[in-house]
């Protein structure tokens, strides 16, 4: 079984169509790159999945794990194992990381009918998790992402990941903004998570990054559409050439 | 039993609802109390045609017959203190209740006008009503005309008061009542202490409290106030609080609003000295049909001093809340630096939110700001939280929590931001039953 299905997913907002019949498999230990222009329905595609309502689905299906995963609410998504590292985080001033994050972990551990962790063993696991990412202690007491700089905010969405230890985890563009070291720790963490019984969908422009997280399967995304799908070597292509060469999609059966 | 009022007999009526103590006390009593019963039998109530009270209409106290509360003593057991532990007054319906109290210990004290004699009642001539004015309102002339007594904490000079002082505030009464809590605060120089005044009484019955408080604070002093108003469903809560700071003062109030139907809360702060700060912080938790006018008055007397205002609402169901901030700047007082805030999550499209400044400046180097924002929890940091496997109502409760918790933080006395903090967590899980 695939960890994550979506079928001619249709999307948009307001009467404008963005997500124009997607169609995407990932399975069980495959990292997926999507790439594309600016304004192509990326994030639309990510947000989507992780459930944000401004979206109007239209069309299609979405399974992850088999299960229908337009039916749940974002707390059922995250709770069955989807995580989506945010291309733009968001600030939540008066509300620490650690109270944030301990929250969070405990509802996914109680939607699993998992004990709720203690504040000792949850600080154990912070530290462990923190460690890994390179990431000072001091975090753990500012509020969610207030006044991090754009590189801290992106390696609290990967610190995030790693605690909550997701089954698919959807990354848009949380190379940008990163330095060549944050990079190489972020990658790190993203690689630690790869495994046989779960998912990795990354998005971005760079090919950089995927020299650090090197993808089984890269697509374009262009106008709502994956218009070429190929392996590693396409990130390359696209490096080298841009999106221009590229055909026109064909029409979708 | 409600019934209607013609518009005279409303004036009569609730001038009858205080205790028919006309004849009592001192001569200045009796002239002062007659002078109030003139002055609201000629002003009245405030009419909402009047700029300061346009957002809060009282007409409803017009067409209500109200009688006196029940006999106080009868009644303590009623009273829902704040679980502080320390020197506690009790009042029910404005009058002491000596065995439900706790009186602080030496050298702070505490007299009562009723029984007050020689340099106490000299003290009582001097402070009573020399800021709170009958002419100000009517409703400051109602309390003058109808306090059944007056209390009096005093704290001399050069005391660190280290445990908060409790006024329990009670009102209670079978049928719409009327009372008239009158409360003077005396720091002297040098000095710090917190006082908390909790605001209760019975749910689903109309009746007024009105309120007025007189603080003095001493040159060098801190002193911090604290108003917890948790009055009955169905009360309307008129309450006009003015401090008088010498020099140098830090004076901070914090007003809860979470009770109460009707609520005007009026703050009224002279920054009579230079180099003092004043710092004016309320958070209103509202729902149903409440509404809370939060109106302040900062009185720049002064050079070199500094205020800050952060007002704060929650507001669920059809309630509606009104905050303005008046800055007076008067001549010569330069180097004044006023901020003032006000920000408001509106939890229901059905709530509102009006704020106003107004400032009156008349010195040429100050820096006065102010600043609004009214509006819905915000969707992104809502999304955030889900996505993050948080249920909507724990999202929703942990963003309101985070909206209120900076004006506790500012809560000087730590056990007082403790108690406060428990209070809040409590109502926002009513906001949050009653929002849909
Ligand atoms: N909330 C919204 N309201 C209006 N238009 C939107 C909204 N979200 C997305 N769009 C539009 O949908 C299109 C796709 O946007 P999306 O953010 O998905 O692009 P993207 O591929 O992630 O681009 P980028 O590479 O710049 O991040 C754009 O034209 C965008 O303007
Ligand atoms: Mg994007």
């Amino acid at each position: 079984m695939s960890i994550l299905e979506i079928k001619d997913l249709r999307a948009g907002i307001a009467g404008r169509e963005i997500l124009r019949g997607v169609n995407l498999t990932i399975a069980p230990g495959e990292v997926h790159a999507i790439m594309g222009p600016n304004g192509s329905g990326k994030s639309t595609l990510a947000q989507v999945l992780a459930g944000r309502d401004t979206y109007a689905v239209t069309g299609g299906e979405v399974r992850l794990n088999g299960r229908d995963l337009l039916d749940l609410s974002p707390e059922e998504r995250a709770c069955e194992g989807l995580f989506l590292a945010f291309q733009y985080p968001v600030e939540i001033p008066g509300v620490s990381t650690s109270y944030f994050l301990k929250a969070a972990l405990n509802a996914v551990r109680k939607y699993h009918g998992e004990p709720e962790l203690d504040a000792m063993d949850f600080l154990k696991l912070m530290k462990q998790k923190m460690k890994l990412l390179d990431m000072d202690a001091s975090f753990l007491s500012r509020a969610v992402n207030e006044g991090f700089s754009g590189g801290e905010k992106k390696r609290n969405e990967i610190l995030q990941m790693a605690v909550l230890d997701p089954k698919l985890a959807i990354l848009d563009e949380t190379d940008s903004g990163l330095d060549i070291d944050a990079l190489r720790i972020v990658a790190g963490g993203v690689n630690s998570l790869r495994g046989s019984d779960r998912g990795i969908l990354v998005v971005t422009h760079y090919q950089r990054l995927l020299n650090y997280i090197v993808p089984d399967y890269v697509h374009v995304l262009r106008d709502g559409q994956i218009i070429k799908s190929g392996d590693k070597n396409l990130a390359l292509e696209l490096e080298a050439r841009g999106y221009g060469w590229l055909e026109e999609p064909t029409a979708v059966h | 039993m409600t019934r209607l009022m013609s518009n005279a007999s409303y004036l009569q009526n609730l001038l009858a609802t205080g205790p028919n103590s006309s004849t009592l006390g001192p001569d200045w009593l009796q002239v002062r109390r007659e002078e109030a019963r003139q002055q609201w039998l000629r002003a009245g109530l405030p009419a909402n045609t009047d700029e300061q009270w346009r957002f809060t209409d009282l007409s409803f106290l017009a067409e209500t017959s109200f009688s006196t509360g029940c006999s106080a003593a009868a009644r303590a057991a009623e009273a829902r203190p704040t679980g502080l532990d320390g020197a506690e007054l009790v009042l029910i319906n404005g009058k002491f209740n000596a065995q439900a109290s706790r009186l602080p210990p030496a050298p702070v004290r505490v007299a009562f006008l009723a029984q007050a004699s020689g340099a106490e009642l000299a003290t009582f001539e001097k402070l009573l009503g020399a800021q709170a004015r009958p002419a100000h309102h009517g409703m400051i002339a109602l309390n003058t005309a109808n306090m059944s007594d007056v209390v009096l904490v005093e704290v001399p000079g050069g005391v660190a008061v280290e445990r908060p002082l409790s006024l329990i505030v009670h009102s209670v009464g079978t049928e719409p009542f009327a009372t008239y809590p009158r409360i003077l605060l005396k720091v002297g120089d040098n000095s710090s202490m917190t006082v908390v005044l909790n605001f209760t009484g019975p749910d689903d019955l109309t009746y007024l409290t009105n309120s007025v408080l007189e603080t003095y604070v001493g040159a060098g002093s801190r002193v911090e106030l604290v108003k917890i108003q948790r009055e009955g469903t169905a009360a309307l809560h008129i309450g006009s609080d003015y401090a008088h700071l010498a020099k140098d003062v830090r004076f901070q109030s914090l007003s809860l609003n979470q009770g109460g139907l009707l609520v005007r809360n009026n703050v009224t702060v002279t920054l009579a000295g230079p180099g003092c700060e004043a710092t004016l912080n309320g958070l209103s938790m509202t729902a149903g049909r409440q509404h809370v006018d939060n109106h302040t008055m900062l009185d720049h007397a002064r050079e070199h001093c500094e205020s800050h205002e952060l007002y704060k609402s929650l507001l669920a169901g059809r309630s509606s809340g009104t905050f303005t901030g008046k800055i007076l700047v008067r001549p010569g007082s330069q180097k004044t630096d006023a901020k003032q805030t006000s920000k408001a999550v509106l939890l229901s499209g059905q709530a509102s939110m009006n704020s106003q400044p107004q400032l009156e400046i008349y010195a040429d180097d100050v820096k006065c700001t102010h600043g609004s924002t009214n509006g819905p929890l915000d969707e992104e940091q809502l999304f955030y939280l889900r996505a993050r496997g948080l249920a909507y109502n724990q999202a929703r409760a942990m963003l309101t929590g985070a909206f209120a918790a900076d004006v506790l933080a500012r809560v000087w006395q730590p056990e007082v931001r403790g108690t406060l903090e428990d209070l809040v967590v409590v109502e926002l899980h009513r906001l949050e039953r009653e929002e849909f």
